[in-house]
């Protein structure tokens, strides 16, 4: 097809950091919520808001019949809104309506501005210092570490009275608006984890990643590469926060969060397209 | 089927709105006081008709 009478592509990019705004000015708005006098009695803590709170409090309930404390059963709605989307389109939570990504994307941003990379040009190897690439000596036994987080959490939540993971919570950390020592400390880590590595804590801690993870092998909404048309360019390489190499041959890989930044990035048509199924 | 990326946003958000409020239906619903709250009363019926049938 000729590039000029090729169709002007919709940008996934701005609508993707809009969303995620409106979903970080959300949590606020429940943090604030929170800190407010007699929040207990309008139905439910910050964390009842939580999806992996469901998960946390999953065993419990299945044993015992009730929720940890701080959590309700809202949480399995929330879970079951974070389960929808997976089983639909994969990974979306993440790459879209997850606060924590959101401001890590936020981050990577910002320092990449900060570090020698005054204006971001898509599909070019960035120069600025930050955020680093981890060798894949470090970084890929390290990815395995969200799946141990989620088995310790499960295992921990049988003997828990509150969720295992509620003081080590970046959520909780950036929006919770109740701060412990533990709180802060976790704070301070993902700050600097995220400003030195993007989607630091997607990458390597988050137990939701881990849980969406299996989705992006049965989910029916994909990305589908066409062989014939892609060049191995490596454009959607660049762009792809979760440092997945090879993007069109792991289009179902379980790290992807299916944030569309490589069918933004491509110029090739139809080399990468939005599909049900592989019809 | 091809989807047009313009339809992304909307199909995910529509998800989670769908099956959020499928779980709110199933009685995981936000409860006053805050926590540590027992089965719904949809989660009970299911429970008591699968232990009879049991």
């Amino acid at each position: 097809m000729n590039a000029a009478t090729r169709e002007k592509p919709f940008s996934l990019a701005k609508s993707r950091r809009t969303i995620q705004w409106l979903v970080v000015i959300g949590t606020i708005v429940l943090g604030l919520r929170h800190i407010m006098p007699g929040e207990a009695s309008r139905g439910g803590s910050f964390d009842s808001f939580c999806a992996f709170g469901g998960i946390e409090t999953l065993l419990p309930y299945l044993f015992s019949g009730h929720t940890l404390k701080s959590t309700n059963l809202l949480n399995f709605s929330v879970l079951l809104g974070t389960l929808g989307v997976s089983l639909v389109a994969g990974r979306a939570f993440c790459g879209w309506l997850c606060p924590l990504g959101a401001m890590q994307d936020f981050i990577t941003d910002w320092t990449r501005n900060i570090s020698g990379e005054a204006r971001h040009i898509r599909g070019k190897e960035s120069k600025s210092l930050l955020p680093l690439r981890l060798p894949a000596s470090i970084d890929r036994p390290l990815r395995y570490a969200k799946y141990l987080v989620l088995a310790l959490v499960l295992f921990a939540s049988l003997y828990a009275a509150f969720p295992p993971l509620r003081e080590f919570c970046p959520v909780r950390a950036f929006f919770g608006l109740k701060m412990t020592t533990l709180l802060w400390l976790t704070l301070v880590v993902f700050l600097a984890g995220s400003t030195l590595v993007e989607r630091f804590w997607c990458k390597y801690f988050c137990p939701l990643g881990a849980t969406l993870a299996i989705f992006n092998k049965i989910s029916p909404v994909r990305l589908v590469a066409d062989s014939h048309r892609c060049n191995n360019c490596g454009r959607c390489d660049i762009e792809c926060s979760m440092g997945i190499e090879d993007v069109p041959g792991k289009l179902s890989d379980p790290e992807c969060i299916r944030c569309l930044e490589c069918l933004e990035t491509c110029t090739r048509d139809n080399a990468l397209a939005l599909r049900v199924l592989k019809t | 089927m091809k989807i047009h990326p313009r339809y992304y946003p909307a199909i995910i958000i529509a998800a989670y709105v769908v099956f959020l409020l499928l779980g709110i239906l199933l009685g995981f619903g936000p409860e006053r006081g805050g926590e540590g709250h027992g089965r719904g009363a949809l989660m009970q019926l299911a429970c008591l008709t699968l232990e009879s049938l049991a």
